[in-house]
């Protein structure tokens, strides 16, 4: 779920949009410079991945990913998050122009953590980190739903019940997103195992 | 039932107004899906229609002759920007509806096809009825609130302003993806993005930019060609354990081969000299026009802050 314009109080929009800004300066200085371009075409991947709607009961979910961007691209995944909501409200209008700062803590931190968590999987079995990966992604959109309801309570009482909602909203994207992150796992590592390593590309991070 | 207090009326008929509006939205949307998902023979662009990315900022649609078409694009972003974040931080709904009316008359002023504000709207439109339906429901009372009971003993109670505190979002909500039109598909996306560079966000991000801009396209065209392999092999997605499988595998493959990609495309862009920097040829000149209709819409979003400040409490005091 993405904030649209209008939904937060300006100060909030201005402070997220700082903090983010932030944020991306961090990301940007532990990418190193050569794999920007790679790491440019990697998030235009996540961007189409977001846009597949995976069907559940009646109607339909997308996956949020913030999990997976964290586990594939580490430090970077704040970076790569942010430019795929600046394009997502360029291109479609999901999430508003004044709230991207506030849409991009709620998906880039939740990157950053999953990260962190699988990072700290990696001399463990492949089966061990592939149950781990499904779960910190799912964690992952946990996370989004949490920091997505305090920024819409942060409008004041009247919004107490829609950031509830928000919530609650996000119990059956959660399990789907574990679900089907482990089975995207599952497939990378025996195709692709090097994905799930340090950094993706041989310049290692500084 | 004690009397509508004067004020309140043309604000609720406003909410409920915009309420039947998206609702109407979304409908449309519901069925829009339907139709796509059975019947109708499978025609020959389905599958491209799917995931569909609108593309932004073609040469033609640059190629109008509106006043945003020749506005500095720098300009243009900087007065607009600042607009939106006025739009988005009024508080009467007055004054919302009038900010977007001014988005409405900027939209039709640049001329863009309207398609791709509507679709624009439609993404919104979700989001938005969330709001209309649970505020009412939720909003906590304050005195002066007009409540509706519903049902036997009235165990649904509707409070009314949570609809006029909906159509505030809504109406601010619109306000700015209406200007989005204006701001962004009336000069090609290269330059929008140079005009960011020179306004100060770091080259890098915009070089990110550009080439993410190209590769959606692309990868959005591979899945469709996976999607179309799973079909002709018999898949078909459902809720239970073998479509998440199968939709786990066709997002790993997009993965791989897109980290494949990433080194082919780092390689081709080092063979044709790239060494962190594109080249720009185009450049930039504000005329005193320009910098004169920047001043307008400042003064224009002032003065929307000022209407919302000062003046609308007043008159409907």
């Amino acid at each position: 779920m993405h904030i649209s314009d209008g939904v937060l109080p300006t100060q909030v929009a201005l402070t997220c949009f700082a903090l983010s800004a932030g944020c991306v300066a961090v990301s940007l200085k532990k990418t190193h410079s050569e794999d920007l371009p790679k790491v440019a075409v990697m998030t235009s991947a996540f961007f189409v991945a977001s846009l597949v709607h995976v069907p559940l009961g009646p109607t339909s979910v997308h996956l949020l990913l913030p999990g997976l961007v964290g586990i594939f691209l580490g430090w970077s995944s704040f970076l790569a998050i942010f430019l795929g909501l600046v394009l997502q409200c360029l291109l479609f209008q999901f999430g508003g122009l004044t709230a991207l700062g506030a849409n991009g803590l709620m998906m880039g931190l939740p990157a950053w953590l999953a990260a962190a968590v699988f990072h700290g999987f990696r001399d463990a079995s492949s089966r061990t980190r592939l149950l781990a990966g499904a779960v910190v992604s799912g964690g992952g959109v946990v996370v989004a739903a949490l920091i997505l309801a305090v920024l819409l309570a942060t409008g004041g009482e009247d919004f107490a019940g829609v950031a509830k909602l928000a919530l609650a909203a996000h119990v059956p994207v959660v399990v789907l997103e574990a679900v089907i992150t482990g089975f995207v796992l599952a497939f990378v590592d025996r195709v692709k195992p090097e994905l799930l390593g340090r950094s993706p590309w041989r310049s290692e991070a500084r | 039932m004690k009397a509508l207090p004067l004020h309140w009326d043309p604000l609720a008929a406003t909410g409920l107004g915009l309420a039947v509006f998206l609702t109407v939205l979304v409908a449309v949307g519901w069925f829009r899906l339907r139709k796509r998902g059975q019947g109708s023979p499978r025609r020959e662009g389905e599958e491209t229609e799917r995931w569909a990315v609108p593309e932004l900022g073609t040469h033609e649609q640059a190629r109008g002759r509106s006043i945003f078409h020749r506005w500095d694009p720098r300009i243009k972003i900087a007065s607009l920007v600042f607009f939106a974040f006025c739009a988005a931080s009024v508080d009467q709904l007055g004054v919302a509806c009038v900010c977007c009316a001014i988005s409405c008359a900027a939209l039709l002023t640049a001329g863009t096809p309207l398609g791709f504000a509507a679709k624009r709207i439609a993404a919104m439109a979700g989001f938005l009825a969330m709001f209309f339906v649970v505020m009412p429901l939720t909003v906590p009372v304050l005195p002066g609130d007009e409540v509706v009971q519903l049902g036997e003993a009235g165990w649904i109670q509707l409070n009314l302003r949570g609809f006029s505190v909906a159509a505030l979002v809504a109406a601010k909500a619109l306000s700015v993806a209406l200007l989005m039109e204006p701001l962004f598909r009336t000069c090609t996306f290269a330059r929008t993005v140079n005009a960011l560079a020179r306004m100060g966000l770091p080259e890098s991000l915009c070089h990110m930019l550009l080439i993410m801009y190209r590769y959606v396209f692309v990868f959005r065209h591979e899945i469709s060609r996976l999607w179309v392999g799973m079909g002709v092999r018999g898949f078909r997605p459902g809720t239970n354990r073998r479509s998440f499988h199968a939709l786990g595998n066709f997002l790993g493959m997009l993965f791989v081969r897109s980290l494949e990609r990433t080194e082919r495309v780092y390689e081709a862009m080092l063979c044709r000299g790239y060494s962190g920097r594109f080249p720009v040829r185009e450049g930039f000149h504000a005329r005193p026009k320009d910098w004169a209709l920047g001043a307008c819409w400042i003064a224009l979003s002032m003065g929307v802050l000022i209407l919302d400040g000062w003046a609308v409490p007043v008159l409907f005091r």
